[in-house]
């Protein structure tokens, strides 16, 4: 009897004994600090883009810094999330790691929801070398807290060769409205039998686009208050949405695999998305010479829209813990000050940067064989440089859900002014704080 | 009076034995089943973004009844749960007594083949139909092949159609499952009650309804409670057929959730919230449940 009492206290014990060794754990890793050697972990997702980016720069850095060992993970973005939101609300950082990735779109999120968990990095980085509309969503209270990596500014990637049969030139694309857009999408359908572009009715990134393009966005300018039902911007993209839609030219698609395989099929005359495509339209070389990138439509009737939009891109953020310090150095001296990087993420990845600087570099000028020898890089990094400035603000892909139905509605019949404001409605008792 | 006393400390130490074994597993269940449930509770008394939460008493409770997208999971859920629930029970049913049989050759060959879909992850068979059910997916070229369509169906993009899919999906997923507890008590019916009813003529349609069903009862009761619990708690289906949409078409209660504390920014408290919804709609299914099919014990 009294082993048996023995034995229970024993696995209270062990109980206790495991929950007091976490705690510690999670006051601090001291004492786990190894001198000399430093190691950073870096979680980062897509390997052929970021943890590839990401990979490029640790090379570059460990060669004149062999003390520093740089473990880069690849997480999906999902999981990344997850993951972050799980550390920092059970206190635990001790799973996480030193440096980590996050869409701009999110990053505010993060930075006002774990103010506490982030290392500013004002005496690091200059945020007036990068361009201005990455310092919006990487930085709070004042304090700079990410590292800008790359832009999301948009190009229409279009098809020279059925553009060709339907009576266009890429000369007759340049600077167009997506009205004209339109008219042309239907001459490449009629000639040609192919959709001019394939959407996701789950995924507004279309007229998350064409609202930035007019310096426009789902919040208000404080990032806070949602701005849907008088947004005339909003409006303007829901209609030539649906018109879009209505024109059947699209090719109704669920998700990214579809979305690749679309145009690397051949069965797409056009893509309008973010520059961090090129790499996948390149991958079916057999289509050489047959693209080209042209400037983002802009919104018709809508006189502050330009030919300038972003979608997606995202920024390199230290967590507050150890090992931060080297972190921040190793940011500073790669993503954080290096036009040398910028130039070799530009050739072997197609990765471009908003680092100001690194614009002037060779490799931005070099022709492209791919896009018929237009020197799309040149012109991208360009465009970056018009994107109207927006406060992204915490609420993006709570507010695009809502949008999502309300669009739905719009179609089915509803009317826009009511969808929208319904939409509004919705937004302002979601996000009240 | 020495072997009183002996017996009395012996049954005092079984006692005690039995209770030594079965604290481990208590205490257990209290730190990881109780004491998160509690925490819960009191979590879905609070609101904010992240770490910042702070006590609101009421109005996150008060905030589900004008939440449209929870409205909108809820009677996704329900959709689900009135129609996939009853047509799974009745199709495990009629499965199940044709497995059973006893003419039927090559019955463990059949028995495995319903069983099979039950074996498959989640995410897998889901996966693979999505693929299926695409636009230009294998089901389509099918249909469209015999002509039984002109054009494709939009299985996955359509609000209406999404839902379908998601209902074959869990239905091809579960029925199997299902059909596994009926056959095993059907194989405890004794087989002299047949018999009988033979012998006095009964048809096979009047031995199905008149002994299968009532014998079956209890079986039947605990399949569609947990049917139910299980509709409730779809999640995998959702997210990876159809990521909820078009629009929220298809989204359900446990995706909601998953949404509130990671997609957006995160509202823990809120979340926790919805998830005690949950907990309150399962309680009342379950009771009323119980009451229909009349089992008083």
């Amino acid at each position: 009897m009294k082993k048996l009492l023995t034995v229970v206290l024993a696995s209270f014990m062990i109980l206790t004994a495991c929950s007091n060794n976490a705690n510690t754990g999670n006051a601090g890793n001291t004492g786990t600090q190894p001198s000399g050697k430093q190691e950073i972990t870096v979680w980062a997702w897509d390997k052929a883009f970021n943890v590839g980016a990401m990979e490029k720069a640790k090379a570059m850095y460990t060669e004149t810094n062999s003390d520093v060992t740089i473990n880069v993970i690849e997480n999906a973005q999902a999981d990344i999330i997850q993951k972050l939101n799980a550390g920092f609300n059970s206190g635990t950082t001790k799973t996480l790691p030193t440096i980590v990735l996050i869409e701009d779109y999110r990053a505010q999120s993060f930075l006002q929801a774990y103010p506490d968990s982030f290392f500013a990095l004002d005496e690091f980085i200059n945020a007036a070398d990068f361009a201005d509309y990455k310092i919006g969503p990487t930085s709070f209270d004042g304090k700079q807290y990410g590292v800008p990596f790359d832009t999301g500014v948009t190009g229409l990637y279009v098809r020279t060769d059925y553009l060709e049969q339907a009576g266009y030139t890429v000369a007759d694309l340049q600077d167009i409205t997506w009205d004209q857009y339109i008219e042309i999408g239907k001459a490449v359908k009629e000639k040609t039998g192919k959709q001019m572009l394939t959407q996701d009715p789950n995924d507004l990134g279309l007229i998350r686009m064409m609202i930035q393009s007019a310096g426009s966005w789902y919040l208000q300018e404080d990032g806070t208050t949602p701005h849907l039902a008088d947004n005339a911007a909003l409006t303007q993209a829901f209609e030539t949405y649906k018109n879009i839609m209505d024109a059947g030219i699209v090719k109704v698609i669920s998700d990214w695999s579809q979305f690749v395989g679309a145009f690397n099929n051949g069965d797409v005359a056009s893509v309008p998305t973010g520059n961090w495509i090129t790499a996948s339209i390149k991958a079916e070389a057999s289509q050489s010479g047959n693209w080209a990138v042209v400037p983002f439509p802009t919104l018709p009737n809508v006189a502050e829209s330009v030919h300038a939009s972003n979608l997606g891109g995202s920024s390199w953020y230290v967590l507050n813990v150890d090992g931060k310090e080297a972190a921040a150095e190793f940011l500073k001296a790669t993503f954080g000050s290096s036009v040398e990087l910028y130039q070799t993420l530009v050739t072997d990845i197609g990765a471009i940067g908003t680092l100001k600087a690194a614009a002037t570099g060779e490799a931005y000028t070099t022709a492209d064989e791919f896009f018929g020898g237009q020197k799309a890089i040149s012109d991208l990094a360009a465009w970056t440089e018009q994107i109207p400035n927006v406060n992204y603000g915490m609420h993006t892909y709570a507010i695009e859900d809502i949008l999502v139905v309300e669009m739905q509605n719009y179609m089915n019949g509803t009317e826009l002014s009511k969808a929208l404001s319904n939409a509004q409605t919705q937004a302002d008792s979601q996000i009240r704080k | 009076m020495e072997a009183t006393k002996k017996g009395m400390g012996s049954q005092a130490k079984a006692n005690l034995t039995g209770w030594a074994f079965i604290s481990v597993a208590c205490i257990m269940i209290v730190i990881f089943y109780f004491y998160p449930m509690i925490q819960a509770f009191i979590l879905s008394f609070k609101s904010g973004n992240g770490m910042n939460l702070e006590f609101v008493g009421f109005d996150n409770y008060i905030r589900l009844f004008s939440d449209t997208t929870f409205k909108a999971a809820l009677f996704n859920t329900m959709i689900y749960l009135i129609i996939q629930v009853p047509v799974m029970i009745l199709f495990a049913l009629f499965i199940s007594v044709l497995l059973n049989s006893s003419t039927l050759k090559f019955k463990g060959f059949f028995r495995t083949a319903m069983f099979l879909p039950a074996v498959t992850s989640l995410v897998a068979y889901s996966i693979i139909f999505k693929y299926l059910f695409a636009t230009d997916g294998l089901i389509n070229k099918m249909l469209m092949k015999v002509h039984v369509l002109n054009a494709p169906i939009e299985w996955i993009t359509d609000p209406f159609w999404a839902k379908v899919t998601i209902i074959i999906a869990i239905t091809w997923r579960w029925t199997g499952y299902n059909m596994i507890f009926y056959l095993s008590s059907l194989q405890n019916i004794d087989n002299s009650i047949y018999e009988a009813a033979r012998i006095d003529g009964a048809s096979a349609t009047r031995q199905f309804f008149g002994i299968t069903i009532p014998l079956l009862k209890p079986i039947i009761l605990f399949t569609s409670i947990t049917s139910t619990i299980g509709t409730l708690q779809l999640f995998d289906e959702v997210v990876n057929i159809t990521k909820g949409g078009p629009g929220n078409s298809t989204l359900s209660i446990s995706q909601y959730i998953y949404n509130l504390s990671f997609k957006y920014s995160s509202d823990f408290g809120y979340a926790a919230t919805v998830s005690y919804s949950i907990v309150i709609i399962i309680i009342i299914l379950a009771i009323l449940q119980f009451k229909l099919a009349g089992d008083d014990k």
